[in-house]
C-alpha cells in the first residue's frame, strides 16, 4: 500500500498505521477515557441527512469563503496540532508547504517542532498560530510578539486543555516526547525502521517555539500529559483571554468553546471566531460532539461571530452538513496528520485536494453554487 | 498483569478475573436474567453529553459533598456489598480502611464478613449499615442495636431484595457461600491457588451479624438466592419500614427506591435519603437504570431528602453526569469490588484515587470548582 492507494480518511489512517511506530500512531488516533466522544464526533454526522435540489446549473461552483479575515479557496483548514516531526521527519515544513499550495489557512501549534519564524518563510498564505497559556506568562507575550513580527494572520487560544485528558492508549504504549525506547515500545520502533531512521538522522527533536523558555519537553523524556499538567496554567480565565485578544489586535479565535454562555463571552471580549471543539475527543470524554452542539451556538451567536466546527469531519459531505447548520468553515486534525505520516508534504496535499474535490462534487450534487446556498432547508435530523 | 497496570475500571475487572475462582468472579460480575438492566445502568450515561464552560480559573477544585449530615471529601462512596472476605481475605477491613483514607462513606452489608464492632474500632469516618428485614425479629433488633452501639451514622434498609434475583451465572457456576467444591468449580478453585490458600489460612469465614441466629449463612453452604428467599420477610411493608426508621432514630435511607410515588412515601415515613438503585442489575432485569430515572425522582423529592444515584458508575464523568442531574452523591459496588479482589486495601485505594482523579480532571475540563456548580444546564440529552 502506498500514497496512490489512499482515497479517503481510512486509507490514510491505515497507511499511517503501517508507517508509524505504534505509540506514535496511537497518540494521534486515540481519545480520552472510553473514546465515546471521539467516536460520536464523527458518527454524529450520520444522524443528519442532506436534501439536494436539482436542475440548478452547477457548472460553476464557488467554494471560497472568508475566515478570520482571510479569503480561502474552500471551507476547510487543518487545525493546529502538536509535534509534526513525530509523524514525518520534515514536520511542519511539509504540512505548511502543502497547505500553501492548496489555498487554505495553516494552523501552527505552540507545541510545533518547527519555529514560527521558519514557517513564515515557507508559507506565505494565511497562517493561524495556536496559543497555549503557560504558567510562565512571559512566554505568552513572547509568542504573540513573534507571531506578529513573522506575519501570522490570526491567533487562536485553546481553552479546553487546562488539564490533560486521560489518554489511556498513551499510558499503555508509554508514549513520550521525544520518543523514549522502553522495552514495550522497542519492538514497535524496530518494526518501523523507516520512521526510526529518519527520526534519528534528521535534526534533533525539539519544541521549536518554546525551547528557549523551558527545558521541559525538550531534553527530558516527558509524556504530553505531564507536560500539560506541569506547564499549562489551570488558573487561566476570561481576563487572560481578553488580554491576549487586545495584545494581538487582529483576527482572534477561541478554540474549545462549547456552551452558548461562553460563546457570548467570546463576543464580549472581542473575538472574531470561536471553534466549537472538544479537542478531537482527546480531553473530556462524554462531552458533546461539536456537530450536535452547533445549531444551539449558531442560533445564539451565529450573526455576531464566526463559528468554526472543529473535529470529526472526515468527508466533504460532513463539511457541507456543518455549513448547512450554520458553520462558517470546518477544521480537522487527524485526517491530515495521518496523511503527513503516510506521505509527508505530498500526503497532506493529497488529502486536502481530496477533501476539496469531495466538497466540490457534493456541492454540485446538492445543487448549490456557493456556500451561502447551504442552509437549514437542506438538512434534516433523522430521528432514530 | 498486576496492580500497577490498573488504570481504569476495566483493568481492575480483568485483574480480579485473573485472581478469583470463576464462581466468585461471576458472583460479583453477574446480574439477573439477560443482564439488560445491568448493561443499561452504564450505557445510560452515554445518552447524555456534557457541555463544558471554559476560562473559569480551575486551579483548585473542591470535590466534597454533604449527605446524611456528614461531609465527605468525595462525591461518591462504597455501596454496601455482601461477603467481602470471599473476594479478598481482608474483606471489609480493606474496604473500610481505604474509604477512611479518602474520607468517604463506607457501607457495611448485613451480610458482611467482619463485624460492625470491629469495623467501628478500625475506622472513625462516616459509616452506613445496610439492613435486610429478616423474618426473625430478634435478628432484626440485634442488627439495629449493634449498629447503633457501634456508632454507625446511617441505616439503609434495602427494599429491592424481597426475593432473590435470577442470577443465572451463579446457577451455572454453582456459587454458594461459603464456597462449596462442586466438580465444575473445583477446577477453577484449583487453578487459583493463592485465593484458596488465603481463604483457608486467614481466619474462618463468618457472617458475624447473622451467625448467632441462623445456621444458613455460616456453616451450611447456601446460595445467596436461597438466603433471600428463605430468611427475608416478604411481608415487609411501609409500616415495617416506618417502625424501623423510628426505632433507629437517626439518618435512615431506603435503598432500591425507583418510583416517584415510593420516593414521596420515603419522605413521609421520615427517611433522610434514598438510593435510586436496582441493586446493580442483580434483581429485576428490565427495570429502569438509576440514571435514567434520576431526574424524575430529584424533581419530586430532591429538595426534601438526599437522593443518591447508585449503580453503573465506571468513570468519573459518569458521576459528573449524575451529580449534574441533581444527585447529592453517587454510590457503587463493582467500582471498588474488582479492586478489592485484585489487591485488597491497596487495590481499593488505587481505585478510589483513580476515580477521584477522574472526577477532578473532569471538573476542571467542565470549568467547575465545586460540585454544586454542576447543573442540568451543562447536559444535553441525545435526540431520540
Ligand atoms: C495528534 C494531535 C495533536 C494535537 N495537538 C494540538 C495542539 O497542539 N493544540 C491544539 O489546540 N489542538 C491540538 N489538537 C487538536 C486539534 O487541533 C483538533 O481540535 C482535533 O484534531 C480535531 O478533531 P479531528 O482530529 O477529529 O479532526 C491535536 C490533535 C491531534 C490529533
Ligand atoms: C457482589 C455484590 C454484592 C452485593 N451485596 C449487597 C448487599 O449485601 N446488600 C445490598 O443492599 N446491596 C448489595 N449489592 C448491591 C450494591 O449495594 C449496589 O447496589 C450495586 O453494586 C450498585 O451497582 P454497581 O455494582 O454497578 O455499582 C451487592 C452488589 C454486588 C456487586
Amino acid at each position: 500500500m502506498n500514497l496512490s492507494d489512499c482515497h479517503n480518511f481510512d486509507d490514510f489512517r491505515i497507511l499511517a498505521k503501517k508507517k508509524l511506530p505504534s505509540p506514535i500512531f496511537h497518540y494521534i488516533d486515540g481519545g480520552s477515557d472510553d473514546e465515546i466522544t471521539l467516536n460520536r464526533n464523527t458518527s454524529s454526522f450520520n444522524d443528519y441527512d442532506l436534501i439536494p435540489s436539482v436542475l440548478n446549473d452547477v457548472s460553476n461552483v464557488d467554494m471560497s469563503t472568508t475566515v478570520l479575515g482571510e479569503k480561502i479557496d474552500f471551507p476547510l483548514f487543518p487545525a493546529a496540532t502538536a509535534m509534526h516531526k513525530l509523524y514525518h521527519h520534515e514536520g511542519e515544513r511539509a504540512s505548511a508547504k502543502a497547505v500553501e499550495k492548496v489555498g487554505t489557512i495553516f494552523g501552527l501549534s505552540t507545541m510545533s517542532t518547527v519555529s514560527i519564524e521558519e514557517i513564515a518563510t515557507i508559507n506565505k498564505g494565511p497562517k493561524l498560530f495556536q496559543l497555549y497559556i503557560h504558567k510562565d506568562r512571559g512566554l505568552t507575550d513572547n509568542l504573540l510578539e513573534r507571531c506578529k513580527k513573522a506575519g501570522f494572520t490570526s491567533m487562536c487560544l485553546t481553552v479546553d486543555t487546562v488539564v490533560a485528558g486521560n489518554r489511556e492508549r498513551d499510558r499503555r504504549t508509554g508514549f513520550t516526547t521525544p520518543p523514549k525506547l522502553t522495552l514495550g515500545s522497542l519492538l514497535s520502533f524496530a518494526l518501523h525502521p523507516g520512521w526510526t531512521i529518519n527520526h534519528l538522522i534528521h535534526e534533533k527533536f525539539k519544541l521549536a517555539n518554546i525551547i528557549h523558555m523551558t527545558q521541559k519537553g525538550t531534553s527530558i523524556d516527558k509524556s504530553v500529559i505531564d507536560y500539560i499538567n506541569e506547564q499549562f496554567d489551570p488558573a487561566m480565565n476570561w481576563k487572560d483571554a481578553e488580554y491576549c485578544v487586545k495584545k494581538w489586535n487582529g483576527p482572534f479565535a477561541l478554540k474549545g468553546v462549547m456552551s452558548v454562555e461562553d460563546a457570548k463571552k467570546a463576543i464580549d471580549i472581542g473575538c472574531t471566531a470561536i471553534m466549537i471543539s472538544n479537542h478531537g475527543g482527546r480531553q473530556l470524554d462524554g462531552s458533546r460532539a461539536p456537530l450536535d452542539q452547533l445549531s444551539e451556538i449558531v442560533d445564539a451567536v451565529g450573526d455576531k461571530i464566526e463559528v468554526i466546527l472543529d473535529g470529526g469531519a472526515r468527508r466533504g459531505t460532513h463539511v457541507l452538513k456543518a455549513l448547512c447548520l450554520g458553520a462558517k468553515a470546518c477544521s480537522f486534525g487527524k485526517g491530515y496528520l495521518f496523511a503527513l505520516a503516510a506521505g509527508g508534504q505530498k500526503g497532506v496535499e493529497k488529502i486536502l485536494e481530496n477533501m476539496k474535490a469531495e466538497i466540490n462534487r457534493d456541492m454540485k450534487l446538492m445543487g448549490c453554487r456557493n456556500l451561502k446556498e447551504l442552509n437549514r432547508s437542506k438538512i434534516i435530523y433523522r430521528k432514530n | 498483569m498486576n496492580l500497577r497496570d490498573c488504570h481504569n475500571f476495566y483493568d481492575f475487572r480483568e485483574l480480579a478475573k485473573k485472581k478469583l475462582p470463576s464462581p466468585i468472579f461471576h458472583y460479583i460480575d453477574g446480574a439477573a436474567d439477560d443482564e439488560i438492566t445491568y448493561r443499561r445502568n452504564t450505557n445510560a450515561f452515554n445518552d447524555v453529553d456534557l457541555v463544558p464552560n471554559v476560562l473559569r480559573g480551575v486551579e483548585n477544585v473542591d470535590l466534597s459533598v454533604t449527605i446524611f449530615g456528614k461531609k465527605l471529601d468525595l462525591p461518591f462512596y462504597c455501596a454496601p456489598t455482601a461477603l467481602q472476605r470471599l473476594f479478598h481475605y481482608d474483606g471489609e477491613r480493606a474496604v473500610g480502611k481505604a474509604a477512611q483514607k479518602f474520607n468517604t462513606m463506607f457501607g457495611v452489608s448485613a451480610l458482611a464478613t467482619v463485624s460492625v464492632e470491629e469495623i467501628s474500632s478500625i475506622i472513625d469516618t462516616p459509616k452506613m449499615f445496610q439492613f435486610y428485614f429478616h423474618k426473625d425479629r430478634g435478628l432484626n433488633d440485634s442488627c439495629l442495636e449493634r449498629a447503633k452501639a457501634a456508632k454507625f451514622d446511617v441505616m439503609a434498609l434495602t427494599v429491592d431484595t424481597i426475593t432473590g434475583g435470577n442470577r443465572e451465572r451463579d446457577l451455572k457456576t454453582g456459587f454458594t457461600s461459603p464456597p462449596k467444591l462442586t466438580l465444575s468449580s473445583l477446577y477453577s478453585f484449583a487453578t487459583k491457588p493463592m485465593w484458596g490458600i488465603n481463604y483457608l489460612t486467614k481466619g474462618k469465614f463468618e457472617l458475624p451479624h447473622l451467625q448467632d441466629y441462623v445456621k444458613e449463612g455460616t456453616s451450611t453452604n447456601t446460595s445467596i438466592g436461597n438466603y433471600f428467599s428463605t430468611m427475608l420477610d416478604q411481608s415487609m411493608n411501609w409500616n415495617d419500614a416506618e417502625k424501623l426508621c423510628s426505632q433507629w432514630g437517626g439518618h435512615f435511607a431506603l435503598k432500591g427506591v425507583m418510583s416517584v410515588e415510593d420516593a414521596k412515601k420515603a419522605v413521609d415515613i421520615g427517611c433522610t435519603g434514598i438510593m435510586v438503585s436496582n441493586h446493580g442489575g442483580r434483581q429485576l432485569d428490565g427495570s429502569r437504570s438509576p440514571f435514567d430515572q434520576l431526574a424524575e425522582i430529584v424533581d419530586a423529592v430532591g429538595d426534601k431528602i438526599d437522593v443518591i444515584c447508585e449503580g453503573g458508575f465506571q468513570r468519573g464523568t459518569h458521576m459528573l453526569k449524575a451529580l449534574s442531574i441533581g444527585a447529592k452523591a453517587c454510590s457503587g459496588g463493582r467500582l471498588y469490588l474488582y479492586a478489592l479482589a485484585a489487591a485488597g486495601q491497596a487495590g481499593v485505594e488505587r481505585a478510589l484515587n483513580q476515580y477521584r482523579l477522574e472526577i477532578e480532571r473532569g471538573m476542571k475540563l467542565m470549568g467547575c470548582t465545586k460540585i454544586s456548580e454542576l447543573s442540568r444546564n451543562n447536559l444535553r440529552f441525545r435526540k431520540k
